[in-house]
């Protein structure tokens, strides 16, 4: 009886193991589908089959799989921290763009790995080939050392300026990572005289004391955008199909109704 | 070029060798024809003294077979060693140390496991097991401390190029245990060892000598695996 349901359940588990998106997942369910064979061969009275398969199928043969998938199972973000876009709420991310890096991933079959940086940084970590994909706020350039995607929420640029002397905010809690804290940083040593923010940053900024800045709006309508490394075509051409598609179904703009009321 | 060294060569001419020597002396022998299987069934514990008789068939009346899924394995090892050398290695990433769980429970169960595979090594001829499966499961409790406290760890207490190598010694040594009973005027892969009083640990003849060199083999080749893999494919 107990060998009878083994076999029916077999098929179905390699099926669930054949299915899967993620790659982790479909490891799992072939380490699972060792164990279920194993038990057949152990009823079968073959405990030395039993023994073995365990050892190596369940064992040796799913580890090395899962060290295999380690650098191709990944899709890897680069990102500042930027709130209503990607920012951090207590462990989990929210935003934006993470909810559409989100979906991307899960389209691949990829796992999302997401490195907070500072905006500066998110660059330089896509070309040195350490990341695939950079988000964080990035305002259309026209960059010509990335691929990008086009827009996907439209946003305006603040020139931030000052004459005369800046008073520090010392007052501000300083940061070790993550949302513009170079820009919050000078802002808070009063060692900068001049930025250039977006929006979403503008916005988080003016929670501040500006009152020492002049603060006038670029010309131009810039929208933000995703970067993609350089030597990722087929990437880069995935990503943009799958945000034609979002922008098709009106998904983009309930995700963006959702986390910009 | 890079100069190989003369004990190499000496090796891969020695072993091949024992195989062209192996298929000379069975060129022209037929076995029986009859009904092996009933045979094996019937009689395998008299002729072997092995009272597993899985291990009687496939370390005695069809060592020949084996010796091949040996090889297999070895050319397993040796394809993970080729193709992951020339890799880049990953750059030395700050460990983020296990869990006290992990550590503790990896302290705990790596001398069982470690003893479970050699009783399955060293009772292959009595009861399930073998050095096949022995040697894996030594090599996955290996696995379970590398996880728990690091590849390099283990390695600087453990690996050595010596230890690789000693893989190919045994390969060797098992092809000449093959080989030896040419000596004795004997057809080669038979049963030299008296066979015991049957269910003692001391009998079976030379299956016992085979799983146990079996099981280093497959366990050196299995660190090795996981060895190199890890290297080359970075920390779990």
């Amino acid at each position: 009886m107990v060998r009878q349901s083994l076999l029916i359940l077999l098929p179905m588990i390699a099926a669930f193991a054949l299915s899967q998106r993620r790659r982790l997942a479909a490891i799992i369910g072939m380490g699972l589908l060792s164990f279920m064979l194993a038990g057949v061969y152990l009823l079968s009275h073959a405990p030395d089959v039993a023994i073995t398969e365990v050892a190596i199928g369940a064992a040796l043969v799913t580890f090395i799989y899962v060290l295999a998938i380690r650098k191709t199972g990944r899709l890897v973000v680069a990102s500042d921290e930027v709130p209503g876009l990607l920012s951090r709420e207590g462990e989990a991310l929210i935003g934006l763009e993470y909810a559409i890096l989100t979906g991307f991933a899960r389209h691949l079959g990829l796992d999302l790995a997401v490195h907070l940086l500072p905006s500066a940084e998110v660059k330089a970590t896509l070309l040195r080939g350490e990341a695939d994909i950079g988000a964080g706020g990035i305002v259309g350039t026209d960059d010509e050392r990335f691929l990008s995607t086009p827009g996907h929420l439209p946003t305006a640029l603040f020139r931030l300026s000052s004459g005369g002397d800046i008073r520090a905010q010392p007052s501000l809690k300083k940061r070790q990572e993550g949302y513009f804290s170079d820009v919050l940083e000078a802002v808070r040593t009063g060692k900068r005289r001049a930025y250039t923010l977006d929006l979403a940053r503008f916005v988080a900024l003016s929670r501040l004391d500006l009152s020492d800045y002049t603060v006038t709006r670029l010309e131009g309508e810039p929208s933000y955008t995703f970067l993609v490394a350089p030597d990722k075509e087929a990437l880069h051409h995935q990503f943009v199909s799958y945000l034609d598609r979002l922008r098709e179904s009106k998904e983009l703009a309930r995700l963006i109704s959702r986390y910009f009321p | 070029m890079r100069r190989v060294s003369i004990g190499i060569v000496l090796a891969a001419v020695l072993l091949v060798g024992c195989f062209c020597g192996i298929l000379l002396v069975f060129f022209g022998h037929t076995g029986p024809v009859m009904d092996a299987a009933g045979r094996y069934a019937s009689r395998a514990v008299a002729e072997t003294g092995a009272v597993n008789l899985v291990s009687a068939i496939y370390l005695n009346y069809r060592l020949f077979d084996t010796l091949f899924e040996i090889f297999v394995f070895s050319v397993a090892v040796l394809g993970v060693r080729f193709y992951l050398v020339g890799r880049s290695e990953e750059e030395a990433v700050e460990r983020v140390p296990e869990s006290q769980v992990i550590r503790t429970s990896a302290d705990l169960l790596f001398p069982l496991i470690l003893l479970l595979g050699i009783y399955l090594a060293l009772f292959g001829h009595l009861s399930p097991g073998g050095g096949f499966s022995g040697g894996v499961v030594a090599g996955s409790g290996l696995l379970l401390c590398a996880v728990a406290l690091g590849t390099e760890a283990i390695a600087r207490r453990f690996h050595e190029t010596a230890f690789e190598q000693l893989e190919w010694i045994i390969l060797l040594a098992i092809l000449l245990l093959a080989v030896f009973p040419i000596v004795f005027g004997l057809i080669p892969l038979s049963d030299l060892l008296p066979h015991g009083r049957t269910g003692s640990l001391m009998s079976g003849g030379t299956i016992l000598i085979y799983n146990l060199l079996i099981g280093l083999k497959v366990f050196i080749g299995t660190w090795v695996i996981i060895y190199y893999f890890l290297r080359h494919r970075g920390e779990v």
